[in-house]
């Protein structure tokens, strides 16, 4: 599905990703944790294609395609999802004709006609319910004025609706409550499947309670370096991190 | 009590320095309109152009607004050749309105749909002012402007529109003013007058030829009477390489209400001149624009609101969005005169610059001379904004579309805001065909 080779990346000329190395297969679910400043945010806007990241080497394949030649569009319309640690407001653009642009752009990509408006309509219901999205959410401005709460319940709303082969959830947890993060991973987990992957990035063991990886990889300065099974999660709870720092420095 | 309250504002330009070549190229431009419209005088304004500055680049008025495009534009001008062209009459379709057609300036009877009503008075301004219903005062903007004063003497046509007390307009009123053919100087002036509590909706939309040139001067003057209410649907698009001025003097009674709204679509040069001024108590205003000019178009917005009267409300908003190397300008002036206790004044302009060769220059100027009043103004210029525009491409939703739905969102107020449906509706369509959306997403259709 995935398969980053020796990836490099810095912002402004700061090197952060400095040759990483990670493989994602089909239906599997992998977990980034890290600390502060070890780059796993970066990461997630690199492979969505944010352009103020300069790739300064390594290969990205996805799915057979060379996930750096494409732009972010593409990127999304080919499969990839990324749902942002800080989902972005647009006052004045209706959250429902964001995501019938959206979903027609994909549709577009595949050679298909636009979703007719019923269909359209109906799968929203069917999708917003997935989450617990509140019709009035459905028709307000995107993320404007949303709870973090709903903005989290939304992105993955988004990412029911446009069905990704792979999806990047960055921090997904953040800023949730116990019952609104059981929502968000009941609705992640609805979506596994053996052909859809997932990279869950996130700072706490919390949120792999919920959504069980099947690996679990540390990202310290930029590079892998540990990478165990769900186990490796509650250690890190336990221990913390300069455990793992201290041994890459030795 | 201070000096400062007991001041009067002095209002217009005072003591204005000229500039000996732009008088030349004002004198030259005045003899060959006297020669093209021999018909036209007017003493009055003749003593006006030869003491009134010609408009130039040290006049604070024409800072950021160019006029040598004039000087090009009358120098192409010849006498009037009308050739017969397969107009659609009302530039807005399916809307059923009154409709008064001009061409170069002349009225085109044939084209037009005049009200007949009891208690609405409509013709051509030509009509109104031969059996003397009309008398042809000069505004104080053509007091004080040389441009202005021109339309003084060389308005050769426009509407005369009057409403009994009490009586609305029952449909919307037209004002087609169409530009045809190369460098036809066009002079407009529309009149209108509402008596106690009537109402009106008039839309003037500026239309021209792919090839047209030369330039439209108009001036609409509103007696805007106690109660009553005027709304006016401005639209202009001009293709072609016409100049376009436009000024709007407007006298508001107690408790009336007046509400401008103006897209300006493209033009080469457009300019929009607004005098508002609010002389009856409770009167209230609102003023709106939107502007996207693209290549190298200039789009100029003038507003000075003059709050005289106490318990006025005046609000006004100014939204632009600027591509490739146009230039956009906003100045909004408001008065609030010592009289003129419990105002309420609110002033925006906001602007996108969708290119880094594009340029605005934005400038509120507030006089306040009232103590017990509340005026609020903000300014903003800046860019797309990135977030957005990576979250929607994150989606699958293309940089062009992400583009115009962001566009669409910035704007929507000013869109929503026109007295007529169709003509919003029409708007929208010309901006999309203008700026190649591939569609129109309309945020409150689904």
């Amino acid at each position: 599905m995935l398969k980053i080779n020796q990836l490099k990346a810095s912002v402004e000329d700061t090197p952060i990703l400095k040759g990483l190395d990670l493989t994602i297969g089909p239906g599997e679910v992998h977990a980034i944790m890290g600390p502060n400043g070890s780059g796993k945010s970066t990461l997630a806007s690199v492979l969505a294609g944010r352009e103020e990241y300069e790739i300064g080497g390594g290969t990205v394949d996805f799915d057979g395609q060379d996930l750096l030649d494409m732009d972010a569009t593409e990127r999304a319309r080919s499969g990839l999802f990324l749902a942002f640690q800080y989902p972005v407001e647009i006052p004045g653009v209706s959250n429902i004709n964001f995501m019938r642009a959206a979903l027609n752009g994909k549709r577009e990509h595949a050679g298909l006609e636009p979703i007719a408006g019923k269909d359209f309509l109906n799968l929203v219901k069917e999708k917003a319910s997935l989450v617990e999205l509140d019709g009035k959410l459905r028709d307000r401005s995107v993320n404007e004025g949303f709870s973090g709460g709903e903005k989290k319940r939304n992105e993955i709303f988004q990412m029911a609706m446009l069905e990704p082969k792979f999806a990047v959830l960055d921090e997904t947890d953040s800023g949730l409550d116990i019952d609104a993060l059981r929502i968000v991973a009941n609705g992640v987990n609805s979506m596994r499947s053996p052909e859809r992957s997932f990279l869950v990035i996130t700072h706490y063991q919390r949120l792999l309670d919920y959504i069980v990886p099947d690996f679990v990889h540390v990202l310290v300065d930029g590079k892998i370096v540990r990478t165990g099974g769900k186990e490796l999660a509650l250690e890190l709870e336990e221990r913390g991190y300069d455990w793992i720092k201290e041994g890459v420095v030795s | 009590m201070s000096t400062a309250l007991n001041k009067q504002p002095q209002l217009g330009p005072q003591r204005l320095p000229m500039h000996a070549a732009s008088q030349t190229k004002g004198l030259e431009m005045e003899r060959r309109l006297q020669a093209l419209f021999p018909d036209c005088v007017n003493e009055a304004v003749d003593a006006l152009l030869t003491t009134l500055p010609v408009p130039h680049r040290r006049l604070e008025r024409w800072k950021y607004a160019a006029v040598n495009g004039f000087w090009a534009e009358c120098a192409r001008s010849q006498t009037q050749t009308l050739v017969a062209t397969a107009l659609d009459p009302l530039p807005v379709p399916g809307l059923d309105a009154y409709r008064l057609v001009f061409v170069n300036g002349r009225f085109d009877a044939a084209s037009s749909s005049l009200p007949v009503a009891e208690g609405v008075t409509c013709m051509p301004l030509s009509d109104a002012e031969a059996n003397g219903r009309e008398k042809r005062i000069l505004t104080d903007m053509e007091r004080t402007d040389w441009f202005a004063a021109l339309n003084g003497k060389y308005a050769t046509d426009g509407v005369f529109l009057s409403i009994k007390d009490g009586v609305v307009l029952d449909r919307p009123l037209v004002i087609h003013q169409r530009q045809e053919g190369v460098g036809n100087p066009t002079f407009l002036r529309h009149s209108i007058h509402l008596g106690k509590h009537a109402e009106a909706s008039v839309v003037v939309w500026s239309s021209s030829s792919d090839d047209a040139s030369g330039f439209v001067n108009t001036l609409t003057t509103g007696a805007v009477g106690e109660g009553a209410t005027l709304r006016l649907d401005k639209v202009q698009d001009e293709p072609g390489t016409v100049h376009h001025l436009a000024m709007e003097s407007i006298d508001q009674a107690a408790s009336s209400h007046f509400r401008i709204q103006t897209a300006t679509i493209q033009g080469l040069w457009v300019r929009n001149d607004l005098a508002i001024a609010l002389n009856g108590a409770g009167a209230d205003a609102v003023l709106n624009g939107a502007f996207l000019p693209n290549k190298s178009e200039m789009v100029d917005n003038h507003t000075t609101v003059d709050h005289r009267m106490p318990h006025c409300t005046s609000s006004e908003s100014y939204k632009g969005i600027l591509y490739d190397k146009s230039k956009g300008v906003f100045n909004g002036k408001v008065f609030v005169r010592p009289d003129a206790q419990q105002t309420n004044a609110y002033q925006q302009n906001a602007n996108i610059l969708a290119s880094r060769e594009a340029v605005m220059n934005a400038k509120p100027e507030l006089e306040i001379y009232a103590d017990d009043v509340k005026c609020s103004h903000g300014c903003t210029i800046g860019q797309f904004d990135d977030d957005a525009l990576f979250y929607a491409q994150s989606r699958g939703i293309g940089e062009a579309e992400a583009k115009s739905m962001l566009v669409h969102a910035f704007i929507a107020d000013i869109l929503d805001g026109f007295a007529v449906e169709e003509v919003a509706l029409e708007v929208r369509h010309r901006l999309a065909e203008k700026h190649n959306w591939n569609r129109w997403d309309d945020p409150s259709d689904n």
